[in-house]
């Protein structure tokens, strides 16, 4: 409730000059995050401070599950298919490694095959790891493979441990994954704890009581095969905002386990997913709390209703760092064509890839559009992701969308663009349509350029030989 | 020849489909003879071919009633040197 003490006057700052606030908003980059302040939250009664700049100078990274949850919900991908996909997400990541891990089964002859070809493909990054269930005959497959790391699974609920694992007690089960974890080290291999199912476990009880173990544990070892945690967020259940409780905070579960437990932020990892839309900002959160790594997903496919996208967590670590840090942007459209062209699909409104993420419709903004690209569009999507921005026309579009439509089509710039005036008989016949023919649906951009040809037919003659497609 | 007023009356007439009685110098093309957003465009093109001119769009647009066209398009013919 707002209160008398708590307002304040604002005068106008009058001004005939238009602030652009460009040192946010970069068209060349997408808009940068900004902090002015600590990020607090109370935990266990008391206010503890973190500091979110912290994200723009700590090594954050991504870390890749395509082909494993990624794969979990959908027919397998072919081994060429993730041969190739392995090469567009090395080139994505660029040479500092941003996409610093990916990770594969390990079971059948298919999966070592994939393996092997994209390990022969000599990229440093993303890392090959394997993944397997906590049991020790699963871990002859890490050895064979010749892997340095492996994610394996360590279920954290109740649920888990004794409706589907059928464990007496979660003695039984602490016992059991430390077999694996040391049989991990024994061989010389990395384990990657994947505590599946922690934001429905008892973590005083539980989960950081296995925490501290593996910690004792790693002790024993050299740096370099420390057990990594990875915070598996199964269901979705994590929430993001300040003042929740376990098992649901994300920054508390970071908190407690990189400060109370002591595992370093460069071995923690989030993995989420999205059964109530927070997936995104779930690892985004994590990155802020002190979790060095992000796992997700190419264009969040994943189990159910998917993972923390791949694309998302790019976008938003530019966005944090401020820089491009050597990421390809222009790759995530590539890798979208790739992916549709191998029947993945994506909706049209997804973002960033979606055929319309950038496709305004309403005539009112391909207005704007006309007079300042920036207007409605997030960032130079020309420029980043090879998606100049497009209009797409129906009843709403008028004579400024078909403008817009037909300018962009000629690849017209500057002082070469034509009027709204002149493409006044495609609009007449774009708003016919709905009308007087009553159409319902949006016009293709083929009934456009046969329209175009018909009723402007000296600008046709003159601009035909540079048409650009999307 | 025909006034500037006059030409643009029947230009009105023939692209809202009004009849040229009805068209009144003090009237809005849109308030008033319900132009809407394309017909608007169309006026603007359809006085471009009439007179043989270039007309600057945002200040075409700007230009509300049928006097007011006709004085803003007899300034144009002038400015481009088309007699009227």
């Amino acid at each position: 409730m707002a209160t008398v003490e708590a307002r304040k006057d604002h005068p106008l700052v009058d001004t005939t000059e238009p602030n652009l606030l460009e040192d946010v908003f970069d068209y060349d980059l997408p808009p940068k995050i900004r902090f002015d302040g600590p990020l607090v939250e109370y935990i266990d009664g008391q206010p503890v401070e973190f500091d979110p700049n912290s994200a723009k100078t700590r090594d954050i990274f991504i870390t890749d599950t395509t082909f494993r949850d990624g794969q979990q919900a959908r027919p397998p991908y072919t081994v060429d298919q993730m041969v190739h996909l392995y090469d567009l997400l090395a080139k994505l990541g660029g040479p500092n490694g941003v996409i610093r891990q990916t990770e594969f089964f390990l079971y059948t002859k298919n999966d070592r095959e994939t393996l092997d070809r994209c390990r022969e493909l000599g990229h440093e990054f993303p890392e090959c790891t394997g993944w397997i269930r906590a049991v020790k005959g699963d871990f002859r497959l890490v050895k064979e493979a010749g892997l340095k790391e492996t994610g394996m699974l360590t279920s954290s609920s109740d649920y888990h441990i004794f409706n589907k694992l059928k464990f007496k007690s979660r003695q039984e089960c602490m016992d059991s994954y430390c077999e694996v974890v040391d049989a991990a080290f024994e061989a010389g291999v990395r384990p990657r704890c994947h505590l599946e199912d922690v934001t429905r476990a008892d973590w005083d009880g539980f989960v950081m009581p296995f925490v501290d173990r593996l910690m004792r544990m790693s002790e024993q070892v050299p740096e370099d095969q420390s057990v990594k945690i990875r915070i598996c967020d199964t269901m979705g259940f994590g929430v993001h905002y300040p003042g929740v409780e376990l098992p649901r905070s994300v920054p508390k579960m970071i908190y407690k386990l990189n400060q109370e437990c002591g595992v370093p932020s460069d071995r923690l990892e989030w993995h989420g997913h999205n059964d109530f839309h927070r997936v995104h900002a779930n690892g985004a959160t994590a990155w802020l709390y002190g979790c060095d790594a992000l796992n997700g997903t190419l264009f969040g496919f994943g189990e159910r209703c998917g993972n923390p996208p791949v694309e998302g967590a790019i976008i938003e670590y530019i966005s944090l760092k401020e820089d491009l840090c050597g990421i390809q942007t222009e790759l995530i459209t590539e890798i979208a064509n790739y992916m549709r062209s191998i029947d993945f699909p994506i909706p049209d409104n997804y973002p960033l890839v979606g055929k319309h993420f950038n496709t305004t419709r309403a005539g009112i903004h391909a207005g704007g559009l006309r007079n300042d690209e920036r207007i409605y569009n997030i960032f130079d999507t020309t420029k980043l992701l090879n998606r100049p921005p497009r209009v797409a026309l129906t009843d709403k579009s008028g004579a400024d969308g078909v403008a817009h439509w037909v300018n962009e089509f000629f690849g017209l710039k500057g002082s070469d663009r034509i009027s709204k005036i002149k493409v006044h008989k495609v609009a007449r016949w774009v708003m016919d349509q709905y009308e007087k023919e009553g159409r319902m649906t949006a016009i293709s951009d083929e009934e456009l350029e046969a329209k175009v040809q018909e009723l402007m037919p000296a600008y046709w003659e003159k601009y035909k030989e540079s048409p650009v497609h999307a | 020849m025909a006034s500037v007023q006059d030409r643009v009356i029947e230009v009105t007439a023939r692209v809202l489909q009004l009849d040229t009685a009805d068209i009144k110098p003090e009237q809005n093309f849109s308030a008033d003879l319900g132009a809407e957003s394309v017909q608007s465009i169309e006026l603007v093109a359809m006085f471009e071919e009439e007179f043989g001119i270039e007309m600057d769009e945002d200040a075409a647009l700007a230009v509300t009633t049928v006097g007011s066209a006709a004085e803003f398009i007899e300034g144009v013919c002038k400015e481009q040197g088309v007699e009227v």
